[in-house]
């Protein structure tokens, strides 16, 4: 359903934006009512990710809160550069996405793509890494359930149960940082395209804000996992 | 209702200055340096409580100012605020149930608490920390 078919129908009072704008859609008023409503759209959906997520660290806080002692030693299990580095990783791309959407709004779509190459890069260096830390727990047999056969943490109660949670919780948010990527490169083709640009930019906007909600997923798996 | 919405759309349209980000970007830094410095510390049952505070202040800053909830729209603001209430009500439920059992309906193995304990690991996942 292009704009362009809505202009041409004659759509009364608003036609003028219609007609001007092709990434106004039919049934939109004016740009700002349809930003409006994608960023509404986004918020809500991420707010059912949140809950998604609150469902695992909600068995995590159960799971502590029996075995605390077992979780504590289980953290330091845990390879804690490898998590730290990640966590910059993280961080850093989360920054280089803001400042992608900045770039565009400016008109600078080149150093948008840059930016947007970075966050991209970072994203497979953070799956790189994480694959990494899982190879040495399947080595170790730190693993979920009836396949747990550490020996460091043998006859410990709860011990599987930590690692159960550690690849679920770090399991789905990897899935995440894939799915982030994923739309990433799809911004990015955008970008280079020149399909969005100073006036035209939500795309840009929502795509970084679902990384945004990876890297603020990883800012409380971080501690939880690796460090208490 | 309509056209404030508008206006408000107008103005999260905005700019920010890049200074902003860079500025928040060195933050997020220095805080995970904290977390991981003093997350290997031995501060007893201060450990938890003071990771998961500078894990709700990073959270707080990304969602704010890389997410632009500072100056967007209300109705925005609202919709996430009100995915962290029933994240709390989870876990208030919860928890609500596990404190108040008898010792016999709980898993056997456990480690002791004593109930009363105030440094039970509880609700480390998310405050209402955008409101």
């Amino acid at each position: 359903m292009s704009s362009s078919d809505a202009a041409a129908h004659g759509h009364g009072g608003h036609g003028d934006e219609h007609a001007s704008n092709p990434h106004l859609a039919h049934h939109f008023d004016s740009m700002a009512t349809q930003d409006h409503a994608s960023r509404l759209g986004m918020w809500l959906f991420l707010g059912t990710e949140v809950l998604l997520f609150a469902g695992l660290f909600l068995g995590y806080s159960v799971y502590r809160h029996f075995y605390h002692d077992t979780f504590r030693f289980a953290s330091h299990t845990l390879n804690l550069t490898m998590g730290t580095i990640n966590t910059i990783v993280l961080i850093s791309s989360s920054f280089t996405v803001a400042m992608a959407h900045h770039m565009v709004k400016k008109g600078n779509n080149k150093a948008a793509a840059g930016l947007l190459v970075f966050t991209i890069i970072c994203a497979l260096a953070f799956l790189c890494i994480k694959a990494f830390e899982y190879q040495h727990k399947f080595a170790e047999g730190a693993l979920p359930g009836k396949w747990f056969t550490f020996e460091e943490m043998k006859g410990m109660p709860g011990a599987n149960m930590f690692f159960t949670i550690y690849f679920l919780t770090t399991g789905l948010h990897a899935f995440h940082v894939i799915v982030g990527m994923t739309i990433l490169v799809w911004v990015l083709k955008k970008v280079v395209k020149g399909q969005v640009d100073a006036d035209y930019n939500i795309p840009v906007e929502l795509g970084g804000l679902y990384w945004h909600l990876v890297d603020l997923v990883w800012i409380f798996l971080f501690p939880l996992l690796y460090l208490i | 209702m309509a056209e404030k919405n508008k206006q408000d759309g107008g103005e999260s349209a905005h700019h920010h200055g890049a200074g902003r980000y860079f500025l928040i970007w060195a933050a997020l830094l220095v805080f995970t340096l904290t977390t991981v410095i003093t997350g290997r510390m031995d501060l007893g049952s201060a450990n938890l409580p003071l990771a998961m505070i500078i894990a709700t202040v990073k959270a707080t800053l990304v969602v704010l100012f890389f997410m632009h909830l500072w100056d967007s729209e209300g109705i925005n603001r609202l919709v996430f605020c009100v995915a962290l209430v029933f994240v709390l009500v989870l876990l208030a439920g919860v928890f609500g149930d596990l404190l108040t059992r008898m010792p016999d309906a709980l898993p056997t193995g456990r480690h002791a608490h004593t109930l009363e304990g105030g440094d039970l690991p509880t609700v480390p996942a998310m405050n209402p920390h955008a409101d």
